[in-house]
């Protein structure tokens, strides 16, 4: 019985697409008036047939300029559906003219992506406070107001933000838009306790992470900031625990060069300074060749535009045995929302297509729409495989910006074994007691845990060392 | 003609004149005496009494080390990540 129920169900979904399909046909055929384009794409997005519908969607807004309710309603939805495809065709320009959250949410981001930051914060503003795109909105806004150092706006802003976005996660029904605004909602805490460290207000900063839990995509990348802090505070051995903590297992496909520089510092503050060389000779040892390495994939194939996609699909092996950083780099990408995005959308694109190619009645119109959303799909593949891309490049620039940091320390570190020499005092190294309980600074908020050779889940993040500061002067290493 | 030649004459013989008039001889005298003790200066004695180097810290020259002021490039990278 319950499968004749489906059947019915699926029977009856798959003749409503047909007869859509057929009314958006019928109207290319016979409607001859200016608003063709617009009539066609709404019937296609009534049959779910949301990729087919971008080109028409795009031919009317480039030659009318009316925007009507139904108009409003079937971009917002193709937003929703295809992100920002939608509206891809047509330049900052054009659609400037239009004024609906949607593509103001569009353009409004890609002027921000163009460091055109004063117009974006215009065109973001035209969002009503009530609109469901409110709260990237106001996201988008306060990183404007923050990069601009008009920190009370920015708090502002990023308040907003959590409010709107926490609202919106609680009246939404479909688990990937709760998880979606979610996402939005910490992004925004963490904003605000970025803007306190910033203000130097360290101690306020670290409450405010506390408000992100360990399960969230988020928290890997907070331990980072987490970490700088501690630093800040002068807790170096927290700071040394969290950066550790992107050793473990469960985090290995988290990995930043600049970790391992806040590493190398925080031994350098305890005037630990054979430990801080090996930490940098680490940093050239592992990161300068894989950079190598990777730049080189990235020359060979700078002009494909299918190449780095391929390796996401490749199987984990077949990765691994190119570069061993590949399999992680890409590991990190698979966890970025936009990537996330666009590969769902190349799914649902794909899938379109075939259920396209299923429709029996085949004519001029159904080819040209397969032909569309071909382009489409090549399109799509293209700008994965340019995220990624782009996401290798930005990783070997992070390399090369930090081994100027670690080249600096290093200097730094020599300095200060020579004067030790010339001072004909017995280096750090060779008496100093190797961590003890009592140098672990612990609030009572925080966890305490043995280290006893492996890393434990729930453990993570609440790491600190507790090494006894190797310099003369007991204040802090002379900088 | 003739008083030409006359005065060319004449302004040769001026001329010659005046170059005899220019070889003249100097002479300075060969030996003086000038009495130090005798001679007054106006002004104040800057020297100091006896040498002295003042004790300074040694200069050290700073490096720049990495610092995070700010998270601009993560909260850019955010924006461009976000859809």
């Amino acid at each position: 019985m319950k499968y004749l129920v489906i059947l019915i169900a699926l029977l009856a979904t798959s003749l409503e697409v047909n007869a859509s399909a057929k009314g958006a046909y019928e109207l290319y055929q016979k409607d001859k008036t200016k608003t063709r384009d617009k009539k066609i794409a709404h019937e296609l997005i009534e049959s779910s047939y949301y990729f087919s519908a971008i080109p028409y969607i795009n031919n009317y807004l480039e030659k009318n300029n009316e925007i009507d309710a139904e108009l409003e309603a079937d971009i917002e939805t193709l937003v929703i559906k295809t992100g920002t495809m939608a509206v891809l065709n047509l330049d900052e320009k054009r659609l400037e003219g239009f004024n609906i959250p949607s593509i103001s949410l569009i353009l409004g981001t890609r002027l921000f992506n163009k460091e055109q930051s004063a117009k974006a914060y215009e065109i973001l503003s035209r969002i009503p406070e009530t609109h469901q795109f409110s709260a990237e909105a106001a996201l988008i806004k306060g990183t404007i107001r923050n990069l601009e150092r008009k920190n009370i706006e920015a708090n502002n802003l990023y308040d907003a933000c959590i409010k709107k976005a926490s609202a919106l996660e609680e009246s939404s029904k479909g688990e990937k838009l709760k998880r979606y605004y979610d996402y939005l909602k910490e992004t925004c805490i963490i904003r605000t306790a970025r803007v306190k460290i910033e203000e130097k207000k360290y101690v306020e900063a670290l409450e405010t992470y506390e408000q992100i839990d360990k399960r969230s995509y988020k928290w890997p990348y907070i331990l980072m900031d987490q970490a700088w802090a501690h630093y800040y505070l002068k807790d170096y051995n927290r700071a040394l625990g969290l950066t550790t903590t992107y050793k473990s297992p469960l985090l290995e496909s988290y990995f930043f060069p600049e970790a391992e520089v806040l590493m190398a510092l925080s031994y350098y503050n305890l005037c630990l300074w054979d430990d801080s060389l090996k930490v940098v000779d680490h940093f050239y040892d592992v990161y300068q060749s894989k950079a190598q390495a990777l730049k080189e994939i990235l020359g060979k194939n700078k002009t494909s535009n299918t190449y780095f996609l391929d390796l996401y699909y490749a199987d984990p092996e077949a990765r691994g045995n190119l570069n061993p950083f590949i399999r992680n780099l890409i590991t990190q990408t698979r966890k970025q929302v936009k990537f996330n995005l666009d590969l769902a959308s190349l799914k649902a694109a794909k899938d379109e297509l075939q259920l396209l190619k299923k429709l029996k009645n085949k004519n001029d119109f159904t080819e040209m729409l397969e032909g569309n959303l071909d382009s489409t799909i090549s399109f799509i593949s293209a700008k994965i495989n340019y995220y990624i891309k782009k996401e290798i490049f930005t990783f070997i620039n992070e390399i090369h910006k930090h081994s100027f940091s670690m080249f600096n320390l290093k200097l730094e570190l020599l300095s200060k074994k020579r004067d030790e020499i010339y001072n004909a005092k017995a280096l750090a190294a060779t008496d100093r007691n190797r961590g003890s309980d009592v140098n672990v600074k612990r609030k009572t908020s925080q966890y305490y845990f043995d280290f006893n050779g492996s890393f434990w889940a729930d453990e993570l993040g609440d790491y600190s060392f507790g090494l006894q500061t190797a310099c003369k002067d007991s204040s802090v290493a002379k900088k | 003609m003739k008083i030409l030649i006359i005065i060319t004459a004449l302004l040769s013989f001026a001329a010659h004149a005046q170059e005899e008039k220019k070889n003249v001889i100097y002479k300075y005298k060969e030996y003086e005496i000038i009495d130090l003790g005798s001679l007054e200066i106006k002004g104040q004695i800057m020297a100091p009494g006896d040498l002295t180097v003042n004790e300074r810290e040694r200069q050290t020259f700073k490096r720049s080390l990495l610092e995070k002021n700010y998270f601009d490039f993560e909260n850019r990278r955010e924006i461009e990540n976000l859809r």
